[in-house]
């Protein structure tokens, strides 16, 4: 009898083990029968539609508590100037506020300052701040703090205690006096009284309410600490003792799992409707579980939903998904020089002293690698295609799209043509003369591209042999080294006295200012191609060159003269640009979706089920 | 013994220091430093990093680096993180040392209690149905890859059945006292059964092949033939030997429990000193990094130590001098 029921029971164990795999199976496989065009996402002006509809019949309601989910824990620094990941970006987005910000169009709008004068030749800008503005703790806020983050910023300790963002301080009125220690008088940020403060620059600025657009911190908080103590002091690190102006007081957390946001009774713009929001932690492999069954309201950047599962959830019903260009590309970059090993030692970036990397500098040779390959496979057109599965768009242009300054038309598309490439290359003399199915130089020598990519992001790993075969296809015999983690590939990259031909590297833009002189200036340290091109240099010299370039149009037609230099030198071949996913239970209302963002706002948030 | 424990104990500083020059090394030696696995920010020029660089001493020769990280070591500190900015490295450790701890003990607990009693039935009923369905099972535990059978756990108990929650360590800060405690062990079982598994199957395996092999040997034969009861012969004699080997295990384990189980603590976002460690290698977190190796040298030199220990409380035979 009792043997027979342990017969029974582990025949039970197994029936519930193989019903359990086969149901997992099963699902996937009604998933994958769907029909991709029946995607329940919408565009943004659906979304819209939709949310006045549902206000009509029943107003915001107070209370309630939505729960928002990232894929990695925020490092713990959870102070504007300190910061450095997008985690902790998640939490300070809720609790701290700049003078101004971004509208859907992308343009700065009165946030903290209640509007702003520019003098004529755009050296200074004055903000009258709003009043009646407080702190979490209580105190009000006022010119002071705006001073007093900027100072930090700017103070000689900053950089060594771990601050990065001097690029917002660099341009002001004597910095470089103040930061090396020469002066105590910071002159960048002056307050006259409570409300009004103005920011100095040294020189005529194109862009001053983005250099304006910082997190503020209060003054009455850290003033007492310095600065080179502020990364370790509780008010950078603690709930509680983290104070913002924003709509949402960090209040609690169990680190590296939960993040509590509660209300800001007394934020300015109104009590927020939510009682709370709540960062969770969760495991990318089982995000999705989780935001069928509504243990998670909301997931969006960093991450999002990988352009695989978008069908999955979509299928879900009730969750909305928010499908939107993203402030950036990938790339697939060509060594057009190399630096001597003493310019590596020494650090120098001189391009006087650039050794020209023969296999790659014909401008022509580059773009036929650009005709040999298929950008828009890469994308895919739809769910199981390509590595994107339709989710993003190919570009030409190394300007967000999202931009004033974005001009596809300018930049030369180049289609995928293997023919062309073909054509190309073999008017050029590059030939197979070995018979070994590749060509060669010229000069008849052995042409091989060396491909090095870093790990770290799964679909750009994924494309590395993808174009590899694109290129072998046309005869281009590529060497696809081994990838390499970001901390080994970058200084690999950064140091190019090697032998490195092409490589894959993927930017995030700002959504703030156009100007690409960052990643793509000759001296720059991030022109990982290390471009050289007078051309491109004066152009975006003059894109942001005063009194010219006050005029948003004039540095339009400037910009689109670059795009269309840069399409055609092709320092890098832009792979694609990937769509962001983010996704909210359709219980949360009043979700406003920006191109960079869907926190701002976040006070006007309600769910209907609140009690 | 206590000679013999005290000499021991002063064997484990030349081997730490030796073991900290090495992992020093090695860690040094490899490519990349904390800065250079940042993500790439157009809006954070590569330059400001440097300056970083030169504070931390990182232009400095690694032997420099060495005694400047020992230096503090000798002060009592660990030093500071460098990817954690403005956390002291005990800090760190600290907050994650206690949920490895419980896992940890929590798994082993489920594979004792699991592995011995069936090890031991599967022995004395050899061929029998348990023991085939253990040997299975046996296999299944060691083939199966611990995040497959931890979505499997979660999909089917937290997601399907609602039963456990699916990740994390607790519900909420508000929980005290019992309550917490409850809620702790509720969050524990699911990652606990997949940490155990594969160990479940490696002890029950062991434990039978022990029992057996004890239970055909001469002294078992005569203590039976003395007409003492089978559970007699079994818990006085079987067992103590059966369980000699088992311990050596046991020691070793003290090691990587407390070194923590990395795939386990990613797939329940379970935070313990294996992501840590982890994490702090790929950022070339050298203080961290540090800190965890000497942890875990310290853990398997005092596990070893343990077993030997109960050696000579198991068996009789064993002295030491």
């Amino acid at each position: 009898m009792l043997k027979h029921f342990k017969h029974r029971f582990a025949l039970l164990i197994l029936l519930l083990m193989i019903g359990t795999i086969l149901a997992a199976c099963n699902k996937d496989d009604d998933k994958e029968l769907s029909d991709p065009n029946e995607s329940t996402s919408t565009d943004v002006s659906e979304t819209d539609d939709g949310e006045e509809d549902a206000s009509v019949d029943s107003g915001p309601k107070d209370g309630g508590t939505i729960v928002g989910a990232m894929y990695s824990a925020p490092a713990g620094m959870f102070n504007p100037i300190f910061y450095e990941e997008a985690y902790e970006a998640n939490i300070l987005d809720f609790t701290h506020e700049g003078l101004v910000t971004q509208n859907e169009k992308l343009e700065f709008i009165s946030s903290l300052a209640e509007k702003w004068e520019v003098n004529d030749d755009q050296t200074e800008i004055t903000f009258f701040l709003k009043e009646g503005v407080k702190w979490h703790d209580g105190e009000d806020f006022t010119a002071d703090d705006v001073v007093y983050t900027y100072q930090a910023m700017s103070d000689p300790e900053y950089e060594n205690a771990g601050g990065v963002r001097v690029n917002y301080v660099a341009p002001l009125l004597g910095y470089e006096a103040y930061q090396s220690g020469e002066t105590d008088v910071f002159e960048g940020v002056v307050a006259d009284g409570d409300y009004k403060v103005t920011f100095k620059f040294a020189e005529p600025n194109v862009s001053p309410l983005y250099y304006a657009s910082f997190p503020i911190i209060p003054e009455h908080i850290f003033s007492s600490i310095s600065v080179k103590d502020i990364p370790e002091a509780a008010e950078s690190k603690d709930p509680g003792k983290v104070i913002g102006t924003g709509p949402f007081k960090f209040t609690d957390m169990i680190e590296r799992e939960q993040y509590i946001l509660e209300r800001n009774e007394d934020y300015w713009q109104g009590a927020p409707h939510l009682d709370s929001i709540v960062w969770k932690v969760v495991a990318q492999s089982v995000m999705i579980g989780l935001l069928e069954k509504g243990e998670i309201d909301f997931v969006a950047s960093p991450g999002g939903i990988a352009p695989a599962d978008h069908d999955i959830v979509a299928d879900f019903g009730n969750i909305e998904i928010i499908e939107q260009a993203d402030f950036g590309y990938q790339l697939m970059g060509f060594k057009l020089n190399h630096r001597t090993t003493a310019d590596v030692e020494s650090g120098a970036l001189n391009p006087d002293n650039w050794v020209p990397n023969k296999k790659l500098s014909d401008p022509k040779v580059r773009q036929a690698i650009a005709h040999a390959v298929n950008r828009q496979g890469l994308v895919g057109s739809g769910h199981g295609e390509g590595l994107l599965h339709g989710r993003g768009q190919p570009i030409n242009s190394p300007i967000a799209q999202q931009m004033w300054a974005y001009d596809e038309s300018s930049a030369t598309a180049y289609e995928y043509d293997p023919d062309k490439a073909g054509q190309i290359l073999d008017d050029l003399g590059y030939v197979d003369v070995t018979g070994d199915g590749f060509r060669e130089d010229p000069e008849g020598k052995e042409w091989i591209l060396n491909f090095d990519y870093p790990t770290g992001n799964e679909l750009r790993e994924r494309s590395a042999p993808i174009l590899q075969s694109d290129l072998e296809n046309v005869g281009i015999k590529v060497n696809l080294r081994q990838p390499a983690e970001m901390s080994v590939y970058v200084p690999g990259l950064t140091d190019d006295n090697t032998d490195w031909d092409l490589y894959l590297i993927g930017w995030s833009l700002s959504s703030t200012d156009p100007d690409p002189a960052g990643l793509w200036a000759t001296k720059a340290g991030y022109n990982f191609s290390r471009w050289n091109s007078p051309t491109s240099e004066e152009l975006m010299q003059k894109a942001v060159k005063a009194p010219d370039a006050f005029d948003q149009d004039y540095r339009s037609k400037v910009y689109a003269e670059w795009q269309k230099h840069f399409s055609e030198e092709l320092p890098a071949l832009l792979l694609y640009a990937q769509n962001s996913l983010w996704a909210y239970n359709d219980r949360i209302q009043g979700i406003k979706i920006l191109p960079h963002s869907m926190y701002q706002d976040a006070h006007e948030w309600w769910v209907e089920d609140a009690e | 013994m206590y000679q013999y424990i005290i000499r021991r104990i002063l064997q484990f500083i030349p081997m730490l220091l030796a073991l900290s020059i090495i992992v020093f090394g090695l860690a040094k030696a490899a490519p990349g430093d904390p800065f250079s696995g940042k993500i790439l920010d157009p809006e954070v020029g590569m330059e400001v990093y440097e300056k970083q660089r030169a504070e931390l001493g990182l232009d400095k020769p690694i032997p420099v680096q060495y005694l400047r990280w020992a230096g503090k070591i000798v002060q009592g500190s660990f030093g500071e993180s460098i990817t954690y900015k403005g956390r002291s490295v005990e800090s760190l450790i600290k907050e994650r040392f206690l949920n490895t701890v419980y896992l940890g003990l929590f798994a082993l607990f489920i594979t004792l209690l699991v592995a011995i009693p069936i090890g031991i039935y599967s022995a004395r009923h050899p061929y029998s149905l348990l023991d085939y369905g253990s040997t299975t099972f046996g296999f299944f535990g060691l083939a199966v890859p611990n995040f497959f059978f931890g979505l499997v756990v979660i999909y089917l108990f937290s997601i399907k059945l609602g039963w456990f929650p699916a990740q994390g360590t607790l519900s909420s800060n508000k929980l005290t006292g019992f309550a917490e405690f409850q809620d702790r062990i509720h969050h524990m079982i699911l990652p606990g059964l997949t940490l155990g598994l594969a160990s479940t199957a490696s002890y029950m395996r062991y434990m039978r092949s022990e029992v057996m092999d004890v239970l055909g040997s001469d002294f078992i034969r005569t203590a039976k033939a003395k007409g003492m009861s089978n559970n007699n012969v079994l818990y006085k004699h079987t067992l103590r030997n059966a369980l000699i080997p088992v311990i050596t295990l046991l020691g070793m384990e003290l090691g990587p429990l407390l070194g923590g189980a990395i795939i386990t603590e990613q797939v329940f976002n379970f935070p313990g000193i294996g992501t840590l460690f982890i994490g702090s290698v790929i950022n070339r977190d050298y203080p961290v990094v540090m800190a965890i190796t000497l942890l875990l040298g310290v853990a398997i030199l005092v596990g070893n130590l343990l077993a030997d220990i109960f050696y000579s409380v198991v068996d009789p035979r064993i002295r030491y001098d």
